[in-house]
Parts: C-alpha cells; structure tokens; sequence
C-alpha cells in the first residue's frame, strides 16, 4: 500500500532535515503506529505523505499503490486515496461544512453529488458520531470544540471513503468518551474495508488501545529507531522513551 | 427584525447617504467601483450591520464612515475585498462616536485579500469622544492562507476549486438573498 525508501525530507527555506533516510513498508490491511518522543519527525512524516508545501523531499521515494507520488501536488495524493486526519483541523471562515465535504466528495468520484443522496448519507454518519446535525451548516471547524473538530475530522472519513489513513495524533483534544466513539467509527470502517491500512502518530498509547496496531515503530531523530508490537507501546508507557535509548544502545532492532 | 438594504455597485462611482433610525442591515456588493458611504445613527439603541464585499480590477477606494450621534447605538462593520491582478485598491473606514454619545459599541473587521501583486491599504480608524465606547477594529491585507490551502486540497479539492469555495465564503454572506447579487455571484467566476 504504502512504501517509503530512504526519505530525506528538510523544511523549506531551512539545511535541516528532519527526516532522515528513513523506510517504511505498509501492506494493506495492516495498522502501524509511529510513537516518539516531541521533535522528532513524526508529524513531519505525516505532512511529507501528504505533500505539505512546507515540507521537500531532499531525496528518496514515497510509493502509493506501486506509485511514485513525491512530485504529486496535495490534492491528487489525496485523489488517490490518503486521507490525513489533522492534529488541529483548520478553521476556515465563511465555508460552510457541508459544501466542503460535497465539493470533496464530487472531487474524489469525479463527478456531481446527488444532494438528497448527500444529506441522507451525512446524517447517519453524523449519527455515529454523536454529531449535532446543525454542525453541517456551519463554517468549517469554526467554533468547534476539539472533540468536535476530531469527530468532524472521521465524518470526512466516512464520506470520502480513504484506502490509506493517517491518524496525527487523534486522541489529542478528546475526551474518553469522545476517543471511544471515534475510535469504534474507524474500526467499522476498516472492518467494511479490510484493505484499508492505517498510520497512527502518537505519544501515548491510550489510542492503541482502541485501535489495535499490527507494528510500533519508534522514531527519533528522524529515524525509525526500533519495531515491535503493542507490547512495545506499552513497554514505553512504562519505562518512557529512555529505554529505546538503551535498546538502540545494546544494538536490538535497529 | 432588522431593516434589510442592498447594494449593487457595477463599475461607477456612487455617493451613499443613509440616516438609520432603526435596525438596519447593509449589503454592498461591488465590482470594480469606488464608493463614499456616510450613515448617521441618529436615534438611541438602534443597531447597524454593514458588510461590504467588493471585487477589484482597476484602481479604486471604499470610503465609509459611520457616525454615532445618539447613545446606545452599535456598529458592526465587515469589509471584505478581493484586489485582482496589479491593481490599487483603498478603504478608509471611519468609526466615529461623539463626546455626547454614551455606551455605544463601534466594531469593523476589513480584509483584503491580493490575489496576486496588487497593492491594497486599509486605513481602520477609531475617533471616539466618549469614554463609555467598547469598540474594536482589525485590518488584514494579504493572500489566502497556505494552511487553509493545504486543509481544502488535503481532501481532494483543486487548487482552483479550493479558491472557489473561499472566494464565495469571503465575498458572500450566508444570510444574503443571492438572485439580488447574481451580477456579483457571476463577477467571482471569473476571479
């Protein structure tokens, strides 16, 4: 699904590279999550995937679907299929919820969205997340809780149906609650669309716990350091990011 | 329930004159036209809207004041451009609050977005005599924000779709009737 090799990636404007040589093979189906400790490239690798203007690829390959999509602007990635769920969905002023998730949707199918169609399917996705219907009319994350910001971030999800899903730090903003609706919402679609795969890029591992991953790699800096499973996660939540440093130090897994 | 006026200015120049002595909400759309607007408040409580929407191509000025000559009286002024190509575009906004005119509120918001290398200017300003006045005002002149960009095409939206979608939420209000403005509704096709 997703093969990355040997990424460099540096912020624009700036010699720093904040990704470096890093690879990452994802099938399809499989769920990875990247963990580590604050500044250390993982929501850079988000972005990268994506194809922020803010982020260039100093050298390697980002492959979707046997595909190289590193020169591809951010809207034909997301043609594609990736969808990125934002740590801090934008507010947009002015641009109502509905019309932008339409004008996704007809985008993506390449063709005009039937509205009665629309408005059904919208509700009883809206529905499964708890969402007050009334959220539709408004401006695009203006004035939305951050529970409601991430909830809004998954009906986008629903509608636009992503082979490959990034997860930036999902549970940031939510409540238990919240997390738990969230989270059972991405497992039914991944249980409706088994060939999905997912990133997930967290701190914590309360959210694996929900979502359960087939790998956990750790990155520091810009590199994956060490893969292991769940167990690995929760080793981390434990003894903190320190231990891999000792790992990496004995030579385990890197 | 508020007064409703419209505004269609299509390439001229106009002079408004309003005297509002109830609630009274504006519309002002414009392409390509200057315009000098004075709107006295002139009986206590009552409450001014304006929003100004104006397409620019050539070298023009929005001209606006807002006089508070009775107590208790609010406005709140939202004026949105769009600056096409290298053209001029101006706003001198005034909000003005006599010595005599107590607890008033005196708002404007102006943004202009330059779609490309046009100059623009806002001159947002306050000249307030009382010292029982909550007022704010905010100017922004610049292009559309890289991360908004990026937000509407990480869906799968094109870059020019995406200006579409903002351009309509900037220039066009939610609540307006739009077969009063379709001039205006047309003009932004070809932004």
């Amino acid at each position: 699904m997703l093969e990355i090799n040997n990424l460099n990636v540096k912020l624009k404007n700036s010699d720093k590279e904040i990704l470096k040589d890093l690879s990452l093979l994802i099938k399809p189906g499989e769920v990875h999550a990247i963990m580590g400790p604050n500044g250390t490239g993982k929501s850079t690798l988000s972005k990268a995937i994506m194809g922020h203007y803010n982020y260039e690829v100093t050298s390697g390959k980002i492959k979707f679907m046997g595909e190289d999509i590193s020169s591809l602007d951010v809207s034909d990635r997301a043609k594609k299929g990736i969808f990125l769920c934002m740590q801090d969905p934008t507010v947009i002023d002015g641009v109502s919820n509905s019309e932008f998730i339409r004008t996704a949707k007809s985008e993506i199918i390449n063709e005009k969205v039937n509205l009665y169609t629309f408005i059904k399917d919208m509700e009883s996705a809206m529905d499964d997340l708890s969402l007050n219907k009334n959220m539709l009319h408004r401006s695009l994350n203006k004035g939305f809780s951050g529970g409601e910001k991430k909830k809004n971030e998954i009906l986008q999800l629903k509608v636009l149906k992503p082979k490959f899903i990034i997860l930036d730090e999902l549970d940031s903003g939510l409540d238990v609650d919240s997390l738990r609706i969230v989270c059972k919402n991405i497992n039914d679609y991944l249980e409706e669309n088994k060939d999905t795969s997912v990133l997930i890029i967290t701190h914590y591992p309360r959210i694996l716990e929900y979502i359960k991953p087939n790998y956990v790699h750790i990155l520091n800096d810009g590199n994956i350091k060490y893969t292991g499973d769940m167990k690995l996660a929760l080793e981390i939540e434990k003894n903190g990011y320190s231990m891999i440093n000792e790992m990496i130090g004995n030579g385990v897994n890197e | 329930m508020s007064k409703i006026l419209y505004i269609l200015d299509n390439n001229e120049k106009k002079d408004y004159q309003y005297s509002i002595k109830e609630d009274t909400i504006i519309y002002h759309f414009s392409i390509n036209s200057s315009s000098k607007v004075s709107i006295n408040l002139d009986s206590e409580n009552v409450e001014l809207k304006y929003y100004y929407n104006n397409i620019n191509y050539d070298n023009n000025q929005f001209n606006l004041e807002v006089n508070h000559l009775a107590s208790n009286t609010k406005s709140y002024v939202f004026n949105h451009g769009v600056n096409v190509g290298s053209s001029k575009l101006n706003y001198f906004i005034n909000g003005v609050v006599l010595k005599t005119s107590s607890g008033c509120i005196c708002d404007q918001e102006n943004q202009i977005i330059n779609m490309s290398n046009g100059k623009s200017n806002i001159s947002p300003n306050l000249l307030i005599d009382n010292y029982d006045v909550i007022s704010n005002h905010s100017a922004y002149i610049g292009k559309f924000r890289d991360e908004v960009l990026f937000y509407l095409m990480s869906r799968g939206i094109s870059r020019n779709e995406s200006y579409r979608l903002l351009l309509n939420g900037f220039l066009i209000n939610n609540d307006v009737e739009k077969e009063r403005i379709l001039p205006f509704i047309e003009e932004i096709k070809n932004i």
